[in-house]
């Protein structure tokens, strides 16, 4: 009986959808009927919307990654046959995502007023309570009213430091934002090594010079001090705490004995590596849109090296040349053509011949001109050499696969994560994210590939030309990115690219040409029903192709991968790559809107750490454990392997097998970039730990309801064997 | 274990109309998020052997936030997507509690059983009551074929189970 009224229920949703716009339009209001709220509570919501939710679903609520669109067609879809007791509910219980059910009831009952008003619905003269029950589908049409997405009338405090087109902080919180900025403490590095072009190629052994350590992407260390035998001994050398929490992804640079760390609001600290005495501080700035921990959006997860220069992109779309021995501005570019609120980056930089290589993150609003795209910095004077637009416009290689959509209509496609590099070849190779938005029914691009969307591109790195592209995630619709690092590998004379995103694929390409090579499945996955074994084109389920907005579907693995940017490591030794694994999985609605439930066969182990040998994607080893992984892997001649995860466990296994060999308990999440360095002859490991991000964070936070770990303990930890060793 | 794998997929595989097997069941929470997980928790195991035309499911729950209501076996397109109820489960309407139960299978039945298109899934009193779409319930677990379950961190040399792989199609 209960499927049957469900079956009835999406009959009637269905045919609701069928009838086309008009279900979201004038008629389907009971015009002149007020909404159960006032105008004095969307006044007040207004600036409350400002202040907690803006941040993620943005001022013009068309929402932004893991946040839904808040207004149109996408929030009628979910939100046309509920009531507005449970919008209340869901907003209440909820929201905001780094602190759900903190603010008063006052604050929820005005922003749940402001959402109603922002979707057509008219103020009357009953003040909105939790229990008011109305149906959302007979006072709003989904309409946005002229200038309600203008900035509320309060002036908005804590701004310090901010740039133009950066949209206001949120002023309170139990946590705070920076307040002073610039050159905090100029520093005075003698002797300092400028990076060459051939120490980029060839890292000296105990630096960490760019974000995966080298330009094949391995994250592999020669380094073997610390190995097998007396890993079990290692114990902590020195901590240090970052100056704010926030969002914290960070891969630690070393070169030379100096460790370089970004932290919360652009805040750039150089450290002496075997102390961790402070070098010199630049709070680059501004302040984060909000204090504590946040979205994805609010980071950066490398820097890079070059001569004398330390470079650094920002969230908020900017890129500097800092001087390495002293933290002092040389130059700095805007990455996006400054706009309000259009574009950032967070995926750090790759330096190759002399360029500053760095992507884009929330970049491309519809109806605008702005794309996404890839591009180049003179490392010298900051000067833009090339850009490269990651979607196929028209005329471009590509171009028809997004169908009739035109250009200011064809988004996404970012690039999250830093590229990788094959010297020999000259060719730089990245990652692309999904088509926005993520649902091909609210794109518009029908069935289309949408081109070069979730796709490997290989561009030369002195020009932007791209030389091939494979699309791993034709059409996606489910937010399963396929942006993660690229790592190549040689297998005799074939040179390989591999890399695996959030559909847990591993996929083995030929780096030369683009072609595809094999395919792997790493985790349970059931939105692809086949992967043709010669072209490797997946083939979607069918109710994905057919997905409506007001349809849920399932989706395995969900956002939070499979895979996701905690990113392999590849034990050159022995042809391992070794990879962290989320085993979780969603219903999704059409506005983004989703549920999140176990993977089948997981038995509620949301983390795995698998190893394939490369030449045959031979599984080697996995383990899994309740806490998914959230750091990178980084693995060494000693033959171990390092890994941090979500219950705040840094530990070091043994790459042959998978045994752990030693752990330790950190102060909150291990979340960022291992890494491992030396300074007179000894072997060190550097890890941060920290909160914020997007679905790795968010899925976890809200299923392993056993699982405490305190918003604040944002440091850097370096780790070395005993003294007397 | 790999030896135990690998002869529960040759006689999967070697899929005569009817054959005896062994299948395992882990129950866990049905989709939530913040709003819902307070009423929507628990967990559970059971067992399922069949001979290719019955099925006898064995088991317990525990840790559901509100009295269980009934309990069943439900039949699906394809894994971890929802599907219909095709059999009834005696369960007790408490918190936790014993599964139980014995069916016929059709051949439709019986070949969702190999392809790991059957699941579990417990319902209870509050869990959730606002949801109009989608699944609704408390607790529910896929079946598969019997598989090595290895404990917290220790590793698994060579294959491991994964659905899609070690079920066959259809």
């Amino acid at each position: 009986m209960r499927n049957k009224t469900l079956l009835l229920a999406g009959a009637a949703l269905g045919l609701a959808a069928a009838v086309g716009t008009m279900a979201f339009g004038q008629d389907a209001v009971r015009m002149g009927r007020p909404g159960p709220f006032t105008q004095a509570q969307v006044d007040t919501g207004h600036q409350a919307y400002a202040d907690n939710c803006a941040l993620c679903h943005r001022a013009d609520m068309a929402g932004t990654n893991d946040a839904p669109a808040l207004t149109g067609t996408a929030f009628m879809g979910a939100w046309k046959g509920r009531n507005t007791d449970a919008l209340y509910s869901k907003i209440s219980k909820t929201m905001p995502a780094s602190a759900p059910g903190s603010l008063d009831e006052a604050t929820y009952t005005a922003i749940t007023a402001y959402i109603l008003r922002a979707n057509g619905a008219t103020p009357g003269t009953t003040a909105f309570t939790p229990s008011a029950s109305v149906g959302i589908g007979t006072i709003a049409n989904g309409q946005m009213p002229a200038g309600l997405d203008a900035a509320p009338r309060v002036a908005q405090a804590g701004g310090a430091a901010g740039a133009a087109g950066v949209p206001p902080r949120r002023p309170t919180s139990r946590f705070s934002l920076p307040t002073k900025f610039g050159l905090t403490l100029k520093g005075d590095i003698k002797n300092y090594v400028p990076v060459t072009d051939e120490m980029l190629r060839n890292p000296p052994d105990g630096d960490w010079l760019m974000f995966r350590r080298n330009y094949a992407g391995w994250s592999y260390s020669p380094l073997k001090e610390l190995n097998t035998d007396n890993v079990g001994k290692l114990t902590l050398k020195w901590m240090w705490s970052m100056p704010e929490n926030g969002t914290m992804e960070i891969t630690p640079m070393v070169h030379n004995g100096i460790i370089y760390v970004w932290g919360t609001g652009n805040t750039i600290q150089a450290l002496d590596a075997k102390t961790g005495n402070l070098l010199w501080e630049n709070r680059i700035g501004p302040a984060p849109r909000a204090p504590g921990p946040g979205p994805s959006t609010e980071e950066t997860r490398s820097l890079g090296f070059w001569g004398n220069y330390l470079f650094v992109n920002t969230p908020y779309g900017m890129v500097y040349g800092l001087d390495a021995r002293t933290g002092e501005e040389i130059w700095k570019n805007n990455i996006v053509d400054y706009k309000p609120g259009i574009g950032g980056s967070t995926g750090g930089v790759i330096v190759i011949n002399g360029k500053v290589l760095v992507g884009m993150t929330n970049c491309g609003r519809p109806g605008t001109d702005d794309h996404c795209y890839i591009s180049a910095y003179d490392a010298k004077t900051g000067k833009r050499v090339w850009k490269f637009v990651t979607v196929a416009l028209k005329g471009d290689p590509g171009g028809d696969s997004w169908g009739t959509l035109p250009d200011n209509q064809r988004k996404g496609s970012e690039t999250w994560i830093a590229g990788t590099y094959d010297p020999e070849l000259n060719t730089t190779y990245w990652g692309t994210a999904q088509a926005k938005p993520w649902r091909r029914d609210l794109r518009g691009s029908s069935t289309g590939d949408t081109n070069y969307a979730n796709s490997t591109v290989a561009l030369d790195p002195d020009t932007g030309k791209m030389k091939w592209f494979f699309q791993h995630g034709p059409g996606e619709s489910l937010d399963l990115d396929e942006v993660y690092e690229r790592v190549l590998i040689n297998h005799g004379d074939q040179k390989t690219l591999m890399t695996i995103g959030k559909a847990g694929i591993l996929w083995k390409l030929d780096r030369v040409t683009g072609k595809f090579i094999a395919a792997k499945e790493t985790v349970f996955q059931n939105i692809w029903k086949s992967i043709d074994p010669k072209t490797g084109r997946p083939d979607y389920r069918k109710d994905i192709v057919d997905q409506k907005v007001d349809q849920w579907l399932s989706s395995c693995p969900g956002p939070e991968g499979g895979h996701d940017w905690q990113a392999t490591s590849y034990h050159q030794p022995s042809d391992t790559l070794i990879i962290p694994l989320s085993q979780s999985c969603v219903f999704m609605l059409g506005n983004g809107s989703q549920t999140f439930f176990e993977m089948p066969g997981t038995d509620g182990n949301m983390g795995r750490l698998s190893a394939y040998r490369t030449a045959d994607m031979k599984p080697l080893w996995s383990f899994q454990q309740r806490a998914p992984f959230l750091t990178g892997v980084v693995s060494t001649a000693g033959n171990l392997a390092f890994v941090g995860d979500f219950d705040r466990v840094f530990r070091a296994v043994d790459v042959r097998n998978g045994k752990t060999l030693w752990k330790t308990r950190l102060g909150t999440t291990v979340q960022g970039f291992p890494v491992t360095f030396s300074v007179d002859g000894h072997q060190y490991v550097a890890v941060t730990t920290g909160l914020g991000g997007g679905s790795p964070e968010a899925k976890p936070g809200t299923m392993l309801t056993e699982v405490h770990r305190p918003p604040n303990g944002y440091a850097l930890f370096v780790f070395g064997l005993p003294d007397e060793n | 274990m790999t030896s135990r794998l690998f002869l529960t997929l040759a006689f999967a595989v070697a899929a005569a109309p009817a054959f005896a097997a062994d299948y395992q069941v882990n129950l866990g929470p049905m989709p939530l998020d913040d709003e819902t997980k307070a009423v929507i928790a628990g967990r559970g195991e059971a067992t399922i052997s069949s001979d290719g035309k019955t099925m006898s499911v064995k088991g317990n729950f525990r840790g559901l936030p509100s009295n269980a209501t009934e309990g069943h076996v439900m039949i699906s397109p394809v894994t971890g997507v929802p599907g219909k109820p095709a059999f009834d489960l005696n369960i007790p309407k408490a918190t936790s509690g014993d599964i139980s139960g014995e069916f016929k299978l059709n051949a439709a039945q019986a070949a969702a059983l190999r392809s790991g298109r059957l699941y579990v899934q417990l319902n209870s009193e509050k869990a959730p009551a606002d949801v109009p779409w989608g699944p609704k319930g408390t607790l529910w677990g896929w079946i598969f074929p019997a598989h090595p379950t290895p404990g917290q961190d220790v590793p698994e040399e060579g294959h491991w189970f994964l659905p899609q792989t070690d079920t066959p199609q259809s």
